[in-house]
């Protein structure tokens, strides 16, 4: 594997040093396949440093990554510490928000047994799916994304034959031909919401990327491995009617003196009612994330 | 590797039913091996590969969907997005934005408009996208066309 990757390398050094002399018949040689191939050469070496969902850590953890770094974010890891008992991390192959909400939301699921919870999700993947039909997708090529996230969600649901553990639970989330699959639903989802509302959603889109909402959702939603923006959370959120809380955790500080983390609750749309949004007990969110530029992780309040 | 079969499945019954809907592209399955199609496709019309006839190979990976395709000409094509000896195509949607929305046929759908809209800046081919930057669409399309004759039409008599 690796004389091969130092091949490839070779192989792109000579293309490149090929391009003044136009003598491009060598590209033959080091096609877009070879490039896809180290590109998941690179993901097999990555996978080995942090797992899709990782186990859970004392937030000393995270305290320890910044030791001999920025004190702004020891101060603000502090400040965490007095509300987050741990983090679970996830992998940083561009579906980490996805994947954090996917195993957070199970592991709500299988510790609170929340039937009325359930109910009202499966209700709503059920919008969801009408959305993709009347956006004219076929159904073919999302059916069996919905299906395995229904099969986890029936799984997570304890007293019967097919009920998991939190430990299988954890291993499914690990294992590429289910994970996998469930971060592709939720990126089915994310786009239909996208593009059912796409008035509401255009001018955030324009912001990011001034493209199309459709071009938005081809390019940078459905893709694996495309990050998540503020848009996608809010499109999820609201498809699926969870709210989601995010941490933020940065370099940035304020100018009264203290340090704050900030937070932004992202509470899905009530209904009809556009700015119904408010916090109540009922949509408090019971997943929460840390985002760092870049890179969403889970946390787990005290 | 089940989940690719059983989606190649659903796309092979959806290409039976559709055959009608779309005469340009003629869309089929290995006899013994799922995971490999060959597609016709029709050159599109006000372009130079009107008037042929472009075969398509298809090998399809195990974590297809998740995975595309991948796809290559057959048949010899003058496209400054097509390399020359190898067929390989330099197409988006074929790498980083593929997603499982799409599906052998909408790939399909995807080359002919490809066919329509070289795009000259990224060229497997760069005498051909050198010749459409240069501004020579005189060029292109007499280069074009003479290859689409030799090797995408049927031959007379």
């Amino acid at each position: 594997m690796q004389n091969q990757e130092a091949l490839m390398e070779d192989g792109e050094m000579e293309s490149a040093m090929s391009i003044p002399t136009l003598e491009c018949d060598d590209w033959a040689k080091f096609g877009d396949d070879d490039i896809m191939q180290q590109q998941s050469a690179i993901q097999a070496e990555e996978a080995k440093k942090v797992l899709f969902v990782g186990d859970k850590e004392p937030l000393s953890t995270l305290a320890a990554e910044y030791q001999s770094g920025s004190s702004i974010m020891i101060e603000k890891i502090k400040v965490l510490d007095e509300h987050y008992a741990a983090i679970r991390r996830t992998r940083g192959d561009g579906n980490c928000f996805f994947r954090s909400f996917m195993f957070s939301y199970l592991e709500y699921i299988l510790q609170s047994q929340d039937q009325e919870e359930v109910e009202r999700i499966r209700a709503n993947i059920e919008k969801c799916r009408k959305t993709l039909q009347s956006l004219g997708y076929a159904e073919f090529t999302f059916e069996d994304f919905f299906t395995l996230f229904l099969e986890q969600l029936e799984c997570v649901i304890q007293g019967k034959e097919t009920s998991i553990s939190h430990d299988e639970l954890v291993l499914r989330s690990r294992d590429q031909s289910i994970s996998d699959y469930i971060v592709m639903f939720f990126r089915f989802v994310t786009s239909g919401e996208i593009r059912r509302r796409s008035e509401f959603f255009e001018p955030f889109i324009l912001g990011l990327t001034s493209t199309t909402v459709e071009q938005f959702c081809k390019s940078s939603v459905e893709p694996m491995g495309e990050e998540s923006d503020h848009v996608h959370i809010t499109a999820l959120s609201d498809a699926l009617g969870v709210s989601v809380r995010v941490l933020y955790l940065d370099r940035s500080s304020c100018e009264s003196g203290g340090v704050s983390v900030n937070h932004h609750d992202f509470i899905p749309v009530a209904g009809e009612l556009p700015n119904a949004s408010v916090l109540s007990p009922t949509n408090k969110p019971f997943i929460t994330l840390l985002y760092r530029p870049g890179h969403y992780d889970i946390m787990y309040p005290k | 590797m089940q989940a690719s079969r059983a989606r190649l499945f659903k796309e092979y019954k959806e290409v039976q039913r559709e055959k009608a809907v779309d005469p340009d592209i003629q869309l089929s399955c290995d006899d013994s091996n799922i995971f490999k199609w060959t597609a016709l496709i029709k050159g599109p019309s006000e372009t130079p590969f009107e008037g042929g006839v472009f075969q398509l190979a298809f090998s399809v990976p195990e974590q297809y969907p998740l995975q595309p395709p991948q796809v290559r000409f057959l048949t010899k094509i003058f496209h400054p997005n097509v390399h020359f000896k190898t067929g390989e195509i330099c197409l988006d949607i074929l790498k980083n934005a593929w997603s499982p929305a799409w599906t052998l046929q909408s790939v399909c759908r995807a080359i002919i408009a490809l066919m329509a809209h070289p795009e000259p800046d990224s060229p497997l081919n760069c005498d051909s996208g050198n010749l459409l930057r240069s501004g020579d669409v005189r060029g292109y399309q007499s280069m074009a066309r003479m290859y689409t004759k030799l090797a995408a039409m049927p031959k007379k008599g």
